[in-house]
């Protein structure tokens, strides 16, 4: 708790120090120009002589000019400062940032990932018509327990209509009859891990 | 709003160079034999425009912060989108890859069908 309390004073002190820092520039850079512009005046009643005092105003306006640079670039380190401190601890336009840069990163994503996804769509569709083409010719090599896309498909069709069709249920016979094995060890594969189910007939 | 402030704050600092370059011009000026007096009004002018323009804006800028900062570190981070993100290129770069390899596949069963044919 007592290091809690540590922390906001140190920020206020530092802003506290930023004002001061701020308004003593300020006025060293207008306190130094002015007594520039009246020592630039020449007098005729002068106390020594005048290279004397000539020189004197030279010096002088020399360490003046030298104050108000060093003042300028105090300044410079304070806008400086000011702005590492906003970074680091302005805490809505932080947000704002954070908030801006993941809708940026989750739009990219999300079209990222539908772009993908109507590729999965389209190559799925080829797929489909290509292991048709290539099942149904001679050089299939095709394991009875493997199930290929289109005959699934055409197996999930089939079961919908044969309480419309006598002939697809006949077809349904002779395709169970030959089929019937692989169906239940096609729903072994499917149970898992090719364990044998208490469903096979 | 984070980059209006800190553009504010650069504009202070072009300022903070138009107060010196203006005091500099004055000071030419005057060590002249004649002097032009509007070209002095004009930068006197300039230089206490620019340096009330500093004061006023780090002031603003100082209040704010002063309303604003708190204690504490900021806690977020945009991590998770940005490995989401990542991870949604992978699959992409994954995908165009493989169908890379699946491509040349297929060209090289055409080119072995071709050579058989002939």
């Amino acid at each position: 708790m007592a290091t809690q309390r540590v922390l906001p004073q140190s920020k206020e002190t530092l802003l506290q120090n930023y004002n001061k820092r701020l308004k003593d520039d300020i006025k060293s850079i207008m306190d130094n120009f002015t007594e520039i512009i009246k020592t630039a005046k020449i007098e005729d009643e002068t106390q020594v002589s005048r290279p004397t005092q000539a020189e004197q105003d030279h010096y002088e306006m020399h360490v003046r000019a030298a104050n108000i640079v060093r003042a300028g670039e105090s300044l410079m380190k304070l806008v400086s400062d000011l702005k590492q401190f906003l970074i680091l601890n302005d805490f809505p336009s932080v947000n704002d940032a954070i908030s801006l840069q993941n809708q940026q990163l989750r739009s990219l994503q999300d079209e990222c990932d539908k772009k993908l996804t109507s590729l999965r769509d389209e190559i799925a569709i080829d797929l489909y018509e290509l292991e048709e083409e290539y099942y149904s010719s001679s050089y299939s090599q095709w394991d009875s327990t493997d199930l290929p896309l289109c005959e699934a498909y055409r197996r999930r069709d089939s079961w919908a209509s044969r309480d419309s069709s006598s002939s697809s249920v006949q077809d349904e016979r002779e395709d169970a009859d030959g089929t019937s094995s692989q169906e239940s060890n096609t729903q072994n594969q499917l149970n898992g891990h090719g364990t044998v189910s208490a469903e096979k007939p | 709003m984070a980059n209006e402030r800190l553009r504010l704050l650069e504009d202070a600092e072009k300022e903070i160079a138009v107060v010196l370059q203006c005091a500099g011009n004055i000071v030419l000026e005057l060590s002249k034999d004649k002097h032009n007096a509007s070209f002095l009004d004009r930068q006197l002018v300039q230089f206490q425009t620019s340096i009330n323009r500093v004061e006023s804006e780090l002031g603003a800028q100082i209040r704010y912060l002063t309303q604003v900062a708190t204690g504490q570190p900021h806690e977020g981070s945009t991590y998770s989108a940005r490995k989401d993100c990542q991870m949604a290129l992978n699959r992409a770069e994954y995908a165009k890859v493989k169908l890379g390899e699946l491509g040349r596949t297929c060209e090289a069963m055409l080119e072995q069908q071709q050579q058989q044919q002939m």
